[in-house]
């Protein structure tokens, strides 16, 4: 654990304070919530990392995908992602996220996420333990050390293809764009 | 006033799982509610019949996360009624506990889900921690937290191992020893009952006529309980109450949740107790590649501790199930009853008739 | 008591079948025509928990086959009547070309989610039905999704399986 470095904090401490606060969006979107309550009480503490559920989406840094994602969740995890302020980060749970996982050939499933939002950080399992998923954080934070959880960024500038693919499933959507040419 | 359509959607404080209702208020009354499941749907039966039976076996115990135990036991009991197996006598004390130990998790989950909606959060740490314990228990019977894959037709995977009783037995002392401080913090604390009595409630013809089971039905004096109505595994051998209370309201179903679960805690000890020491656990099931079940069907239930769970099966002769067709307590609860039972209410309390009903959303889509 | 209770159908109603596999259920099979007599014939019985209503998609034959699943509530509070452990399983087909059929929403009103659960899936449409939109899918399917010839692999194919990732998009587009 590098808290110890002065010099880290001295020179970037916005990133720094960033990344050891993250605020994660409390929304259950498929079978790993059952992992999120043990991680967020007592026994395995989740506050020690810096992490805390909050209510709505316009506070938080973090969104955790758990598990498979349908096709009815896709739009409501897309309108979610769009309504979080800069830098955000995503984490994608379980191993539906990846490839399909268990539901590899369901009607309603979608078989892999980073297709239709930027995802930073994959963590394996079927459920994966709470200490996989601090694993997962402490890896997240690397990460953003080294300035490579960028997902934000290339939504920013690949916002037309993140568009057609999310079009060429859902069909017509209802929201209007994020980024247009006026505004990017 | 004027009406307004609000939704009570997927990403919400007071939701627990993936589930929205659309209401139509009026200032802070709910006039009609419409509730909006799906977003959870994997097409279940579908993907069962491309499976082999034995390959069905870890996809069926991911329908309900909070307790995917009684599903697998209402899978293999009616994979016997069609193949014509019997379990042996330890296999059906073992099946027993293990359900029991999944009643009193699963009741402790809805402890927490309840608790930290209302606010109580010292009461909701305390009920995870206590679930972590036995979840602990779990974890060194069949290897993984959530989703066991222990009971397979013809009885379970494999037995007890040394000295794992005496450990249950002195997890669960740990657990109901914290009995009193739970009912002195919160089920006999005055907030919770002026947050909770006359909300949502749901009369006996009510209830009849719009096909409710579970806690909504013992809230109300009847004893609706398959483990006493038809039992099956080991039920038969040992003797326990059924809790009931008159009311109908949350503040009802919430109290016959916390004695189910004292109830089941002195079920395991029964059961313990009047277990047989040696035995076979589970009757030797063919190749599994080439295994083919008779043409028939089958209709088995049970009670798992949202209400009864049934399931309706048919072979057609195949190494693959031809249909299945799960009714889990859920649907109609989720769908009937909550639609009703909204009617009239304050916007505050969706989130507290949803949890009290016990509703859950995975069991809804399958 | 299930003895009685067949001796009981057989002569009221005279184009039904009645079989008992075992202790505690009973299946009744019968014509379309006659199947809501016979239930509320049962609800008076006694029979007045409407339980499930499933559907089994024969091609082979070329017909649907609905299943009506009833049981009965414990009155007593005091010991269980020998009716509340049975189980009574009504089946009746219908063609597979038109596939329509009757609501029984005003015998029994929880049927109203079962309804159109089937309607959604199969594509069985029922008269008088209040509300019969989709309950859980969102997208048009051509074939109802849990009819036997609807292949789940080549729809995956051919919908998820096509969309490119964005590197692929990107590289295209130059």
């Amino acid at each position: 654990m590098d808290r110890n470095k002065i010099s880290k904090w001295l020179k970037n401490p916005g990133k720094m304070a960033n990344k050891y606060s993250f605020h994660v969006v409390y929304f259950c979107t498929g079978c790993g919530i059952i992992e999120i309550p043990p991680s967020i009480t007592t026994r395995w503490d989740a506050e020690r990392f810096g992490i805390i559920p909050v209510a709505t989406p316009r506070q938080a840094n973090l969104f955790l995908i758990t598990g498979y994602v349908s096709t009815k969740t896709l739009a409501a995890i897309i309108r979610t992602y769009e309504q979080m302020p800069e830098p955000k980060y995503t984490v994608a749970f379980g191993s539906c996220p990846i490839n399909g996982g268990m539901y590899y050939d369901s009607y309603n499933t979608i078989t892999s996420l980073d297709k239709y939002i930027p995802v930073d950080g994959y963590i394996a399992g079927c459920m994966p333990r709470p200490e996989a998923i601090f694993i997962g954080v402490t890896h997240l934070w690397k990460l953003i050390d080294m300035d490579k959880a960028d997902g934000y960024k290339r939504y920013r500038e690949d916002y037309v293809h993140y568009r057609a693919n999310q079009e060429q499933i859902l069909g017509e959507l209802d929201w209007p764009p994020l980024f247009s040419k006026e505004n990017l | 006033m004027r009406e307004l359509e609000l939704y009570f959607g997927p990403q919400h404080l007071g939701m627990v799982g993936n589930f929205s209702i659309t209401l139509q208020v009026e200032g802070d009354r709910i006039i009609k509610a419409e509730a909006n499941p799906g977003y959870l749907h994997r097409g279940f039966e579908k993907l069962m019949e491309q499976r082999t039976w034995i390959q069905n076996f870890p996809l069926v115990c991911r329908i309900n996360v909070v307790e995917p135990d009684h599903m697998e036991l209402i899978y293999s009991m009616s994979v016997e009624k069609l193949a014509g197996i019997e379990v042996p006598e330890k296999g059906k004390y073992i099946r027993s506990i293990f359900c029991e130990m999944a009643r009193v998790a699963s009741h402790l989950f809805g402890a927490w889900a309840y608790a930290n909606m209302l606010g109580f959060d010292t009461v909701a740490n305390w009920a995870m921690y206590h679930r972590d314990l036995l979840l602990d228990m779990f974890e060194e019977l069949t290897g993984a937290r959530v989703y066991h894959i222990y009971l397979r037709p013809g009885g379970v995977r494999r037995d007890f191992p040394a000295g794992f009783t005496d450990r249950l037995v002195k997890t669960l002392h740990k657990i109901g020893g914290k009995v009193p401080d739970y009912n002195a913090t919160f089920f006999e604390n005055r907030l919770f009952q002026k947050r909770a009595e006359g909300i949502g409630t749901v009369n006996r013809e009510e209830a009849i006529r719009m096909g409710a089971v579970g806690h909504a039905l013992k809230a109300i004096g009847m004893k609706h309980d398959i483990r006493k109505i038809e039992p099956y595994a080991a039920y038969d051998q040992v003797e326990f109450n059924i809790h009931t209370r008159t009311g109908g309201d949350a503040y009802s179903r919430l109290l016959t949740i916390r004695d189910e679960m004292i109830e089941s805690v002195h079920l395991i000890f029964k059961l313990i107790d009047k277990m047989p020491k040696t035995g076979e656990v589970f009757t030797k099931t063919p190749n599994p590649f080439k295994w083919k079940i008779p043409a028939g069907e089958a209709y088995v239930r049970c009670e798992s501790s949202r209400g009864e769970l049934g399931l309706y099966m048919v072979s057609d002769g195949g190494t693959k199930p031809y249909r299945v067709h799960f009714n889990t307590p859920s649907f109609n609860n989720g769908l009937t009853v909550l639609e009703k039972a909204l009617e009239g209410e304050s916007i505050s309390d969706v989130g507290n008739i949803m949890i009290s009903l016990y509703v859950v959303a995975p069991e809804i889509d399958r | 008591m299930i003895n009685k209770l067949k001796q009981k159908l057989l002569s009221d109603f005279n184009d039904i079948q009645v079989n008992i596999p075992e202790d505690n259920r009973m299946i009744v099979n019968t014509k379309k025509e006659s199947l809501l007599s016979l239930l509320s014939y049962l609800k008076n019985m006694g029979f007045n928990h409407f339980a499930m209503l499933s559907c089994v998609d024969w091609i082979d034959e070329n017909e649907f086959e609905l299943i009506y699943i009833l049981s009965a509530y414990p009155e007593n509070d005091e010991q269980y009547q020998d009716i509340e452990k049975k189980n009574i399983i009504l089946k009746t087909r219908i063609s597979r070309e038109k596939a329509k059929f009757i609501t029984i929403i005003d015998i029994f009103e929880n049927a109203e989610p079962y309804e159109r659960e089937i309607h959604e899936m199969f594509g069985i449409h029922f008269e008088g039905h209040p509300r019969l939109t989709p309950l859980m899918l969102e997208r048009d399917y051509k074939i109802p999704p849990f009819r036997k010839d609807f292949d789940t692999n080549k729809y995956v194919e051919n919908t998820f399986g096509k969309v490119p990732s964005i590197k692929e998009r990107k590289e295209g587009k130059k």
